[in-house]
């Protein structure tokens, strides 16, 4: 027999000692605890929203065995995710993956604290894909499914590559049934968003829409078939300060086509809170240009 | 494309061979069976005291139980000692003509050292498939785990479906040494074996003619 299988288990084992110090207990509810990620040096902690059931006496727990509380910064439920902050300084931040590296059936590990060790489950990059929406609407850069084991307590922790880079946070509340990975790209977004908001921001109208067929004429000037039929229209709202209508058909927003619900909310960033934007809506057969200025949403 | 995946086909194959040559089914009545392992040349065998038991049956010591070999070879064997706390069971292959067929005693390994994502092995009979294999890595070890049955007991915790069948089997390291008997799941994807040092110290307390708890059931609970 080669050596193959004896390199294999140890560099698995490596590859989860010297990812260890990354990641922390995360006691955040009152059965089983979970595990978070070192986020920076100053000891910030990021982890799953849906493992901290309260929102103080939360504590957490270090490789070195030391274990300090934590304040909860923010938490953005439609990604599942929350911030804490620790007093803990000068810790030792987590190598992470280029993102780029990955492809679909690469080994990886997932990991989590529950206890005071460090535990391992392995498996493969199942799928890689586009830009999703979780079910909260939540958006997520990329889709990202292991067919790892979520062992009791492993949301929070990090999915990492086999030479023990961070590759994204692992969590089994976002979809049923399925190991998915939150990916570096949303965590920092997310992160940034929580550290100076306490909240992901989006940006608000106020409408409520669905998507409909254009007329043919219009869909041939347009180069889009579809646009979105206002079907309410909130008093009050940036929409109805703007001059928008019940029945209005959005096409576009700002430079951006409206075919998709999608495309909605893709176009309603943090960045546009407070910031005019040009509208155009078919109306009565004509294509009328408005100005918004989107809200914070509530 | 490296030759590695080939490589590593061919030592998984001849590493499971290996372990199958210490390998055994417990027939435990007719209410089902499970799997042993070898541990010694005159012909120890452990495996779990819940696959001895068999469904609501009870076994005292000196009963006598079948044990299929690896060649197919049908053994009687006399249960020496069971203990239901730590699941464990210890049996003696009968020589009833004075001999027995060469046997293969597995190579205990250490599994008080064990680290989260080495690599194991699991073979057994599951679900009556007979010498299967299922490879996964170790989630973690020791008495701390959570979900773990039983307060303070110490396990090897897996990231494999020990299903029934599996039961009373051999969990090997990448070198094929014992470090755990297959015993139960944790959960559906999860599997939890007796460590080898707790069944060493049990083997070794059988032989030294210490009573076990399995006598009055204390540690039934």
């Amino acid at each position: 027999m080669s050596t193959v299988l004896p390199d294999f288990s140890d560099a698995l084992a490596d590859a989860v000692a010297s990812a260890a110090d990354g990641l922390v207990r995360v006691e955040g509810r009152d059965r089983l605890p979970a595990t978070g990620i070192i986020w920076d040096a100053e000891g910030l902690i990021v982890t799953s929203h849906h493992v901290l059931e309260r929102d103080e006496n939360i504590n957490v727990g270090f490789q070195d065995g030391e274990s300090v509380t934590a304040e909860l910064v923010g938490r953005d439920p439609s990604t599942d995710l929350a911030l804490l902050r620790t007093s803990k300084q000068g810790i030792k931040t987590p190598d992470w993956a280029d993102p780029e590296s990955l492809r679909v059936g690469h080994f990886a590990l997932a990991l989590g604290r529950p206890g005071a060790n460090v535990r391992a489950t392995m498996g493969i990059i199942s799928a890689l894909g586009k830009a999703w929406r979780t079910p909260a609407g939540g958006p997520v850069d990329r889709y990202l499914q292991t067919d790892t084991v979520m062992y009791p307590g492993f949301s929070g922790g990090p999915l990492v590559d086999a030479q023990g880079r961070f590759v994204g946070l692992n969590t089994s509340a976002l979809l049923r049934g399925v190991s998915i990975t939150v990916p570096a790209p949303t965590l920092e977004r997310v992160v940034r968003d929580l550290k100076e908001h306490g909240s992901v921001r989006r940006a608000y109208l106020g409408v409520g829409a669905q998507p409909t067929r254009l007329p043919d004429a219009v869909a041939k000037d347009l180069g889009q078939e579809t646009g979105l039929l206002l079907v309410s229209v909130e008093p009050g709202s940036a929409a109805e300060k703007g001059g928008l209508f019940l029945g209005d058909t959005l096409v576009t927003l700002g430079e951006s086509p409206l075919r998709h619900m999608d495309d909605l909310f893709n176009g309603l960033g943090g960045d546009r809170i407070g910031n005019s934007v040009t509208v155009r809506t078919l109306r009565g057969g004509e294509l009328v240009e408005l100005t918004i200025s989107p809200t914070a949403h509530p | 494309m490296t030759t590695l995946i080939p490589q590593k086909n061919s030592d998984l194959g001849e590493l499971a061979d290996r372990v199958r040559n210490s390998l055994v089914q417990v027939t435990a009545g007719r209410n089902g069976s499970g799997s042993g392992v070898m541990l010694s040349a005159d012909g120890l065998i452990v495996t779990n005291a819940h696959v001895v038991s068999g469904k609501g049956r009870r076994r005292s010591t000196g009963d006598r139980l079948q044990v299929t070999l690896p060649d197919g070879a049908v053994v009687a064997s006399e249960l020496l000692a069971k203990d239901e706390g730590s699941d464990v069971a210890v049996l003696k292959l009968e020589r009833p003509d004075g001999k027995l067929p060469a046997l293969y005693p597995i190579e205990v390994g250490d599994s008080r050292s064990l680290r989260a994502g080495q690599w194991v092995m699991a073979v057994g009979h599951p679900g009556g498939v007979a010498g299967a294999a299922a490879a996964g890595v170790v989630i973690g070890s020791g008495p701390d785990l959570p979900e773990a049955p039983g307060a303070g007991r110490d396990w090897v915790a897996v990231d494999l479906a020990l299903r029934p069948g599996y039961s009373g089997g051999p969990l090997v390291d990448h070198r094929g040494r014992l470090i755990g008997i297959s015993t139960m799941m944790a959960g559906l994807e999860v599997g939890m074996a007796v460590p080898a040092h707790v069944i060493q110290e049990f083997v070794a307390g059988v032989l030294a003619g210490q009573p076990t708890q399995s006598e009055n059931d204390a540690a039934l609970v």
